[in-house]
């Protein structure tokens, strides 16, 4: 019956978004003079199918959980200050919990302005806008492929990762001989619900987990009129997890920290991207009083892309994730887990190739296969699932629709 | 040119009167159409009209003028305007609806092809 009431409100809200969509997309063609408000939106659906382990869904099936609504607004009310929101509908299966979300909700002001300087401050829901995607994740069109990266860009982590209640400040920069220069930094907070926590945490947390005010930094740079561009960014951030009386974890505090390198190379037919990145992940108490853990994980990804016209894009990705750089092979984590999770836990590798074709200006199909090694970035992460992971190699492919305005 | 050929005419850039300015240089376009330079010198925000990314005279513009690829501009709007950063341009359908659209708004910039017909714009000369 709870499963019945699920699936039809998952239907209901599918109706009321695409209900919404087709009568903004109506307003939004019809006011497209330069006026201070602003429509825009997308839609997309897909089919996924994951073998050999619980990426999507617990029982291998072929699934349709791979729905993504969204639709924003800017309203300019006066020259140097603008307000801007965006509400998503997300369905991923296990990837992350399903539903509606305000993904940002904010009050830009442009506190200085001249031919090389821009000074923004934004304040409200925020989106995160420093990692090379973590601000276009969930935009179907304007990420590289269906499933990134899942090394920096866990799906687990994706509600704490995307933004946060807080500030932040962009300053660009323009120099005739030095090239651009981009700096933001903000401090923002992500509203945890519990169906979160029992995405990361498992079913067995009882307690609530509260992400403390995270800082994030990034600076980016492109040289004069050149096709690469660079960026490095950094994130701390903490969470603290409050048990209940009869709780499977007890009280504890967990430090995240993220490092990243990226570059990128924009061709006429080809295109490179590069991102490597370092992750500490602190636990102290949680899985018992004494528990303390201090590990440095290590990873990156090389993307290639080809622009074989106007139309078609092929893509291919290489990406390789390890959560302990002193434990590779995970030995290390088999031993201290008495053989109950096994080692490929440690790591996950994503070979993937793809392709993506524009059937107009905002009509696009993607499609894309990836041969999977590991299971370091399933979901639950803190409590990993052996019995249904119990492959080390798995697959999966995708295939999704996409329309935008 | 060949006789009877039709014109083959380069893109030019035009500018509302309110713009004030005669000239700019090729990586002032780029910071303007890049979102990276929001008002004009004499303090005038800049508003940009664009014809589809797919239209001969973007691409045109985009790779000739602006050294750039239009899937990168797009790239670029994309994000400001998902990511509620900013707001991207405003999509014309033809180059006659661009042309009133930059007579008509203060600060408005745009490209043309056909510069046969037009007054009461600025007509901006690029300098490298």
């Amino acid at each position: 019956m709870s499963i019945c009431l699920k699936s039809m409100n998952k239907m209901i809200y599918k109706l009321i978004c695409v209900s919404a969509l087709i009568a903004f997309n109506t307003i939004a063609q019809e006011g497209h003079s330069a006026e201070p408000f602003k429509i825009h939106g997308f839609v997309a659906q897909g089919v996924i199918d994951v073998n050999g382990s619980n990426f999507v869904n617990n029982d291998g099936e072929l699934s349709l959980e791979l729905t993504e609504i969204g639709l924003n607004t800017s309203y300019k009310f006066a020259d140097d200050f603008r307000f801007a929101a965006q509400a998503v509908y997300l369905n991923g299966g296990n990837r992350y919990n399903d539903g509606l979300r305000v993904d940002y909700f904010l009050m830009d002001w442009n506190a200085y302005s001249s031919e090389k300087w821009q000074a923004n401050l934004f304040v409200g829901r925020i989106k995160n806008t420093h990692w090379l995607h973590s601000s276009t994740r969930d935009i179907p069109f304007a990420r590289p492929s269906i499933i990134l990266p899942q090394g920096a860009y866990f799906d687990g982590f994706r509600d704490i990762a995307v933004g946060g209640d807080g500030a932040a400040l962009k300053l660009t920069y323009n120099n005739d001989e030095y090239g651009e220069f981009d700096f933001s930094f903000s401090r923002s907070k992500s509203p945890i619900d519990s169906d979160d926590a029992e995405v990361i945490l498992s079913k067995l947390a009882q307690g609530n987990i509260e992400h403390d005010l995270d800082s994030q930094a990034s600076v980016y740079w492109r040289p004069v009129f050149s096709q690469w561009k660079f960026g490095l960014t950094l994130l701390d951030s903490e969470f603290n997890y409050e048990g209940e009386t009869l709780d499977f974890f007890v009280d504890g505090n967990f430090v995240f920290q993220f490092y990243t390198f990226n570059a990128v190379y924009e061709g006429e037919n080809w295109g490179f991207t590069t991102e490597l990145l370092q992750t500490r992940f602190l636990t102290d108490g949680f899985y018992a009083p004494q528990f303390n853990q201090d590990n440095l994980g290590q990873g990156g990804s090389f993307q290639t892309t080809y622009k074989v016209d106007h139309k078609l894009t092929l893509i291919g990705r290489y990406e390789k994730f390890y959560s302990d750089k002193d434990d590779k092979n995970g030995y290390k984590l088999e031993e201290r887990n008495f053989g109950i999770v096994p080692n490929y836990f440690g790591y996950q590798h994503d070979t993937m190739v793809g392709l993506s074709y524009n059937f107009a200006d905002n009509v696009r199909v993607n499609a894309e296969y990836h041969w999977m090694e590991g299971a370091a970035r399933l979901n639950p992460i803190v409590l990993p699932n052996p019995t249904i992971n119990n492959k080390e190699q798995w697959n999966m492919w995708a295939v999704q629709l996409m329309y935008w305005f | 040119m060949l006789f009877g050929s039709p014109a083959i005419h380069a893109v030019e850039v035009i500018t509302n009167i309110t713009a004030d300015t005669a000239s700019i240089t090729t990586t002032q376009l780029r910071r303007i159409y890049s979102m990276r330079q929001v008002r004009w010198a004499n303090g005038v925000p800049i508003t940009i009209f664009v014809l589809s990314s797919t239209s001969e005279i973007h691409q045109k513009f985009c790779k000739e003028t602006l050294r750039l690829f239009p899937y990168q501009l797009d790239r670029i709007w994309d994000k400001l305007t998902f990511s509620g950063m900013g707001v991207g341009p405003t999509l014309v359908t033809s180059e006659k609806e661009l042309i009133k659209a930059v007579k008509s708004t203060t600060g408005a910039i745009g490209y043309i092809e056909n510069i046969d017909e037009v007054s009461d714009v600025n007509l901006l000369k690029i300098d490298e």
